[in-house]
């Protein structure tokens, strides 16, 4: 014998829609978009790799490129103070090599060195006091002795 | 009907065999590829897609005592053309295009081009790092660029002779450059990587590389400021006395450092010519490579190893007659002059030959030569220079030796030495007895901020403290006599010396040439510098004392001003 299922009297029940086929699509959809995003990751990753490869070598290029060029300014800087180029210029401006100095000897202390304006000074650093306990705030509700 | 059958078998299995046949012959040559020569294939496989380069290590720099650059390298780079790419009707205007650039002929970099049989031709070197890279962005077709480096020397020539020079391969061929190489040229790395098709690295492909070691820089003990006074004062003496060459060496006897050396003929950059044969002797450095018989300046090595055994004392006197006869040959004073009664330090001042024989006669042959190697004369000193010579003394031991050798060798001949262990010996006398090795590098300075200091190295004590300031005081007494002007007497210090002028040897005797020379130091109680001028084949024939003295008087006074020495001698405009 078989059991039918049979509906509850006096309730009414609506047909049940084909919802099979719908929930199947969403399902497959939802799996062929991870699949494709999946797929797609990748992808994307080895293209970000690339691109980013590419301006790696462009970055190293460029500290190779800034490098030499510090080279050459430190060239361009011992170029500039060699003796040569000083005598050259003091020359031009005027000046001759020392020739018979003369000493003096002096026996009282010399002035005291000049005081540096203020404004020269490096900024004096702030001083961070402690901060008060919070019990000694409690103190002064007390009625003690000021 | 049998032969039917068989018919029909034949033509089922002969493809079955031939297909077979053939997955054999297949199978076979995928065994002999992927099995037997799996290694040479994957090798070929690899090679194809491997891709190799040596990346260089930049070059350290060379400094003074005071940290100024006197030799650094720079980003250069060589140009290459690829010929084939030029061979069409557009090779005309790559030519001149790049031609342009680098400021030359195109006709000449199209006959470089013709006359060469390589593929790749380098048609430029060293090109300016900027100018190269304009050559780069201008991307003419069969243009190649690669890195290389230059050195440069922001001082010019100064300090040549010293720093010496490196080949196109950037290794050193002369100098310190040679003497350093290793610290300096750093260890190259190499890159292996997955290449494209262009031969360039693929962006996250493969990538191992031993990254390069920049090489370390070299603080020299010389002074750019000293160097420069040493070369003008040699380069002047020269001139005014007319000598071929010669020789000038300044250094800090308490620690062995040489703080200026300059040589006449020498290496100069801006007149350097590899091609004429002639200038490959420049790239020795005569101060450390040549001989010469010192003269009269060994006589204060005589009195030295004399004091020091106590056979005599600065106040022993001998009657000098002018000359003695030994061994059948009258060895005669420098002047012919006779002294008379004389003591050792009279001997000094004098410069008198037979007062030096008679130092030798007392303290004997075997403790001469005993003291002569305690200072250091017949072996290397040591020096961090290239191409040391030894020196040659006489001895019992060799053939040809005579006793005569050992009386001339007193007063500095038959007797060969270098101007460094003049040198070194003499910084020995007066800095308390302690011969040290003279030195060129104070420190070898890392990239990464290292810094090892180079200390002064003691080799020996010839002689003691008392013996070293005694001697000192007699060559004191030799510049400043007191009764006499002598012209190697700085003005503002006081100093001690000795003169020496000897004839240039040649075989079986000496020619009329000569090497006038002075070794002095000042102030004459605490030295601070020992300078050595040596002038060779001077045409006027001054002596030691005229030629090279004031050159030594001259020198020491600006040298101790610029150092911050006290005068000991001035004239004091005002004392309160």
């Amino acid at each position: 014998m078989v059991s039918i299922p049979h509906p509850l009297r006096g309730v009414a029940r609506p047909f049940e829609r084909p919802a099979g086929p719908v929930r199947t699509g969403r399902w497959v959809a939802a799996g062929v978009a991870i699949i494709g995003v999946g797929a797609m990751l990748p992808v994307l990753q080895k293209s970000t790799l690339t691109s980013r490869g590419f301006l790696l070598q462009q970055h190293q290029a460029e500290q190779a490129r800034l490098t030499s060029e510090i080279h050459l300014l430190e060239a361009d800087v011992a170029r500039l103070t060699s003796q040569e180029r000083l005598e050259r210029r003091a020359h031009q401006i005027g000046l001759i090599p020392a020739e018979d100095p003369l000493y003096i000897d002096v026996s009282v202390p010399g002035p005291e060195p000049a005081k540096i304006p203020a404004e020269f000074l490096p900024p004096r650093e702030p001083t961070v006091e402690d901060p008060a306990p919070w019990w000694r705030s409690l103190l002064s509700l007390l009625p003690l002795p000021r | 009907m049998a032969l039917q059958r068989a018919t029909s078998m034949l033509r089922s299995w002969l493809p079955v065999a031939l297909l077979s046949a053939f997955a054999l012959v297949l199978l076979g040559r995928l065994v002999q590829l992927q099995v037997l020569r799996h290694d040479e294939f994957a090798e070929a496989a690899r090679s194809e897609l491997d891709g190799s380069m040596v990346v260089y290590a930049r070059r350290g720099s060379i400094l003074d005592r005071n940290g100024n650059v006197l030799a650094m390298s720079v980003d250069t780079w060589d140009v290459y053309v690829r010929k084939d790419a030029w061979s069409g009707p557009t090779g005309t205007d790559h030519s001149a295009a790049l031609a342009t650039l680098l400021r030359i002929s195109p006709v000449d970099l199209r006959t470089a081009l013709e006359q060469s049989p390589s593929l790749n031709v380098r048609v430029a070197t060293d090109v300016a790092f900027d100018l190269g890279k304009r050559v780069q962005a201008a991307e003419i077709t069969g243009v190649t660029l690669t890195p290389n480096s230059a050195r440069t020397y922001p001082e010019g020539d100064l300090a040549a002779g010293i720093l010496g020079l490196i080949g196109a391969d950037n290794v050193g061929l002369a100098g310190l450059e040679v003497a350093y190489n290793t610290v300096l040229q750093g260890t190259p790395g190499r890159a292996f990587f997955e290449r494209d098709t262009t031969g360039e690295p693929i962006p996250f492909g493969r990538f191992v590389a031993d990254e390069p070691e920049p090489g370390k820089d070299l603080v020299l003990t010389i002074d750019r400021r000293l160097q420069r006074m040493a070369e003008a004062a040699l380069k002047g003496a020269i001139q005014k006395h007319r000598a071929a060459g010669g020789a000038l060496i300044m250094m800090d006897p308490r620690t062995g450092e040489i703080l200026a050396l300059a040589s006449s003929p020498t290496l100069a950059y801006s007149t350097l010519d590899l091609s004429n044969p002639e200038q490959l002797n420049l790239l020795r450095n005569p101060v450390v490579s040549d001989l010469y018989e010192p003269g009269s300046v060994m006589k204060t090595i005589t009195a030295a190893a004399a004091i020091d055994k106590g056979v005599v004392t600065p106040g022993t006197s001998y009657y000098d007659s002018g000359s003695i006869d030994v061994y059948g040959v009258t060895i005669k004073n420098w002047d012919d002059q006779v002294y008379g009664y004389q003591t050792m330090t009279g001997v000094l001042q004098h410069s008198i030959n037979t007062g030096s024989v008679f130092m030798v006669r007392a303290l004997g042959q075997p403790d001469f030569h005993r003291y002569l190697d305690a200072f250091g004369f017949g072996q290397p000193t040591r020096i961090d220079m290239p191409g040391e010579a030894a020196g040659i003394i006489r001895t019992p031991a060799q053939p040809g030796y005579s006793p005569l050798d050992v009386l001339t060798q007193s007063f500095g001949q038959s007797i060969s030495v270098t101007p460094l262990q003049v040198m070194a010996a003499y910084a020995a006398v007066i800095n308390g007895g302690n011969l040290l090795t003279p030195h060129l590098v104070r420190a070898i300075a890392g990239p990464g901020g290292d810094y090892v200091e180079i200390k002064p190295e003691v080799v020996g004590h010839p002689i003691t403290p008392r013996t070293s300031a005694t001697v000192r005081e007699m060559l004191h007494a030799v510049v400043e006599p007191g009764d006499y002007y002598y012209p190697g007497k700085p003005r503002d210090y006081t100093a001690g010396g000795k003169s020496g002028t000897a004839n240039v040897p040649i075989p079986n005797g000496y020619d009329e040439t000569q090497i006038a020379s002075f070794i002095g130091f000042a102030p004459a109680d605490d030295p601070e510098i020992l300078i050595l001028v040596k002038l060779d084949r001077n045409a006027d024939l001054l002596t030691g004392t005229q030629a090279a003295s004031p050159v030594f008087a001259s020198l020491a006074n600006q040298a101790l001003h610029y150092l911050g020495v006290e005068p000991d001698d001035v004239r004091f405009v005002g004392s309160r």
